[in-house]
C-alpha cells in the first residue's frame, strides 16, 4: 500500500515537472510561432535560437519586484494565484498516455477513476476560482471587470463542453478515460460519425474559451481592461498565472485528444511497418496534444477578439443549441438504430 | 474513522463561517471550502461519482454565481439597512428544531449497513450507472417534480428580468447591442 502511494506521489511530482517544463518552452514555441504568422522572428537572442529565453524570463520574473496592492485583501490576493495552478496541473493527473504497465512496468497515468472525465471537469472548473477572486481581490476596477467576464464566460461555455463530451459518454458508456480510449468512439458505428464530428468541433471552440485564448480572451482584453485580473499581480504571481493559463491549455488538448481522437494510440495501419507502434505510450498523446497546441496559437495569431455581447450570444445560442442537438441525435441514434 | 473527525471538524468550522464572516466574499470561499470538503467526505466512501458531481455543480457553479451577484453588487459586509428584526431569532429556533430531530432521527431509529456485497455492486464503475438507474426507475416521479420546480424558477426568474428590461427600455431608447449588454449582464 505504501508503496503505491509512493510511487503515485513520484509520478504526479514527475507529471508536475514535465508540465512546467512545458509551459517555459511553449512560451518561446508560441513567441516564435506568432513571430512567423506575423513576419517578424520572435524571440532569437538569448542562447542559440532562442532557446535560453525562458530561463531569462524565469529569472526575471522571480527577481522582479513583488508589488503587493495595499488596498487588496491580502488573504485572497496571496490565495488566488495558487488555486490557479494547483488545480491546473492536478487536473491532467487522470489523463492516461499509455497502455498498462508501459512506463517503466507501471502505469503511465496517476489515477485511474472510474470517473475520471468528470473529475477533469470538476478540477477545471475550480480553476476558475482563481482567476475570479484574483480579479475581486486587487480592488481595481479593470481586475473586477476582468473576473467577473472570466466567471461569466466560463459558466456559458462549461454547457458547450458538457454537452459536446455526453455524445463520448453516450456511445462509450464509461466516464472512465481509459475505458473510452479503449473502446475507440468512431469504431461503434458509421451512423455516428455526424454527431462526434459536431461534438468535436463545439468541443474544441468550448476548450478555446475554457483556457481563455483568443479570439475568447476578454478577461485579460489589453485594450479595454488594460491586463484584466492579471493587472494588479507582478513577478512570480503573475507568473503562477501565465503557467496555470499554459497547463490548462496542455490539459485541454490531451483531453481533447483522450476523448475524440484516440488518446495515447496511433493509427493501427502503422501496425503493418513497424509492428506495435501504434501501442507505445507518450508519443501518440504528444503528437495529437501538440497539433491543439499548434491550433490555440495558430487563432491567436489569425482571429480578431470577439465583443463581449457576441460572445454571449455565440455561446448560449449557437454552440450549447448545437452541442444540444447533437448529444440528442446521439442518443436517438444508440436507442433506435443500433 | 481519524479522517472522517478531521473533515468533519474542517467542514463545521467552514460553515461557521459561512454564517459568521461579514465580508459576502469570505462566507461565499467559505462556502465553497465546506462543499469540498464534503466532497472529499464523499471520496472516502468511495462514492467517486458523487463527489465530482459535487464539485462540478455546487463548487464550480452555484457558488461561482452566488460571488459573481455580489461582485456585481459590490455588496459590502456592513450593510445593515435591510436587516429584519424577527429573522435572528427566527433563524436561531429553526436551527434548533433542525438539528434537535436530526439527532433523534439518528438516534432513535439507527439503520445498520447494508452488507458488503451490496455496497460494492452499488459503487460499481464510480455508481453513475446505479445512480441513475435508481433515479429513473425507482424515483422518477421525484426527480421529474424536481425537473419541474427548477423549470419554474427559471422560467419565473426570466419573467421578472423581462419585464424590468422592458420597462427601461421605454423610459431611455438605449442602442440595441448596449440593452442587449444589460440584459446579459444581469441574466
Amino acid at each position: 500500500m505504501n508503496d503505491a502511494l509512493l510511487v503515485t506521489f513520484v509520478k504526479a511530482l514527475a507529471l508536475c515537472v514535465v508540465l512546467l517544463g512545458a509551459f517555459a518552452y511553449m512560451t518561446v514555441i508560441e513567441r516564435k510561432l506568432l513571430g512567423r504568422m506575423q513576419h517578424r522572428y520572435g524571440p532569437n537572442r538569448v542562447g542559440p535560437f532562442g532557446l535560453m529565453q525562458p530561463i531569462a524570463d524565469a529569472i526575471k520574473s522571480i527577481f522582479k519586484e513583488d508589488i503587493v496592492v495595499s488596498a487588496s485583501d491580502r488573504f485572497v490576493y496571496f490565495l488566488a494565484p495558487f488555486i490557479s495552478i494547483v488545480f491546473a496541473l492536478s487536473a491532467f493527473g487522470a489523463i492516461p498516455a499509455g497502455p498498462a504497465g508501459s512506463l517503466f512496468g507501471f502505469n503511465p497515468w496517476i489515477v485511474d477513476l472510474d470517473i475520471g472525465l468528470l473529475y477533469v471537469f470538476a478540477a477545471t472548473s475550480i480553476g476558475v476560482y482563481g482567476i475570479f477572486l484574483a480579479g475581486w481581490s486587487s480592488n481595481s476596477k479593470y481586475s473586477l471587470l476582468g473576473g467577473l467576464r472570466s466567471s461569466a464566460q466560463m459558466i456559458s461555455y462549461e454547457l458547450g463542453l458538457g454537452l459536446s463530451a455526453l455524445t463520448i459518454i453516450l456511445i462509450a458508456g464509461t466516464l472512465n478515460l481509459r475505458e473510452i480510449v479503449d473502446f475507440g468512439v468512431w469504431s461503434l458505428s458509421p451512423l455516428l460519425w455526424l454527431p462526434l464530428a459536431v461534438s468535436f468541433v463545439t468541443y474544441v471552440i468550448s476548450s478555446v474559451a475554457e483556457v481563455n485564448r483568443t479570439p475568447f480572451d476578454l478577461p485579460e482584453a489589453e485594450q479595454e481592461i488594460v491586463a484584466g485580473y492579471l493587472t494588479e499581480y507582478s513577478s512570480i504571481k503573475w507568473a503562477l498565472f501565465q503557467m496555470a493559463e499554459y497547463v490548462n491549455m496542455m490539459t485541454a488538448a490531451a483531453f481533447i485528444s483522450t476523448l475524440f481522437l484516440g488518446g495515447w494510440r496511433g493509427p493501427e495501419a502503422l501496425n503493418a511497418l513497424v509492428p506495435g507502434v501504434a501501442e507505445w505510450p507518450f508519443i501518440w498523446l504528444l503528437l495529437k496534444m501538440a497539433i491543439f497546441m499548434f491550433l490555440f496559437i495558430w487563432l491567436r495569431a489569425t482571429l480578431p477578439r470577439f465583443r463581449y455581447d457576441q460572445l454571449m450570444r455565440f455561446g448560449w445560442i449557437w454552440l450549447f443549441e448545437i452541442a444540444l442537438f447533437s448529444a440528442l441525435v446521439t442518443g436517438a441514434i444508440i436507442a433506435f438504430a443500433l | 474513522m481519524l479522517s472522517f473527525i478531521l473533515l468533519a471538524t474542517v467542514m463545521t468550522v467552514g460553515a461557521l463561517g459561512v454564517v459568521t464572516l461579514r465580508q459576502p466574499v469570505h462566507a461565499a470561499l467559505s462556502l465553497v471550502g465546506t462543499l469540498l470538503t464534503l466532497a472529499i467526505t464523499y471520496v472516502t466512501l468511495q462514492a467517486h461519482f458523487l463527489a465530482a458531481v459535487q464539485v462540478i455543480v455546487y463548487a464550480g457553479a452555484i457558488t461561482v454565481l452566488f460571488l459573481f451577484v455580489i461582485m456585481l453588487l459590490n455588496a459590502q459586509g456592513d450593510e445593515r439597512a435591510h436587516r429584519l428584526g424577527w429573522v435572528k431569532p427566527a433563524a436561531y429556533v429553526t436551527g434548533v428544531v433542525v438539528a434537535v430531530g436530526l439527532m433523534f432521527t439518528i438516534f432513535a431509529s439507527p439503520t445498520t449497513l447494508p452488507d458488503a456485497a451490496t455496497i460494492s455492486a452499488a459503487l460499481q464503475g464510480g455508481n453513475a450507472g446505479v445512480l441513475g438507474e435508481v433515479l429513473f426507475s425507482q424515483f422518477v416521479l421525484a426527480f421529474q417534480l424536481v425537473g419541474v420546480l427548477l423549470l419554474t424558477g427559471i422560467v419565473g426568474a426570466v419573467s421578472l428580468v423581462e419585464r424590468r428590461a422592458a420597462q427601461e427600455d421605454r423610459e431611455q431608447e438605449l442602442p440595441a447591442t448596449t440593452q442587449r449588454e444589460r440584459e446579459l449582464t444581469r441574466a
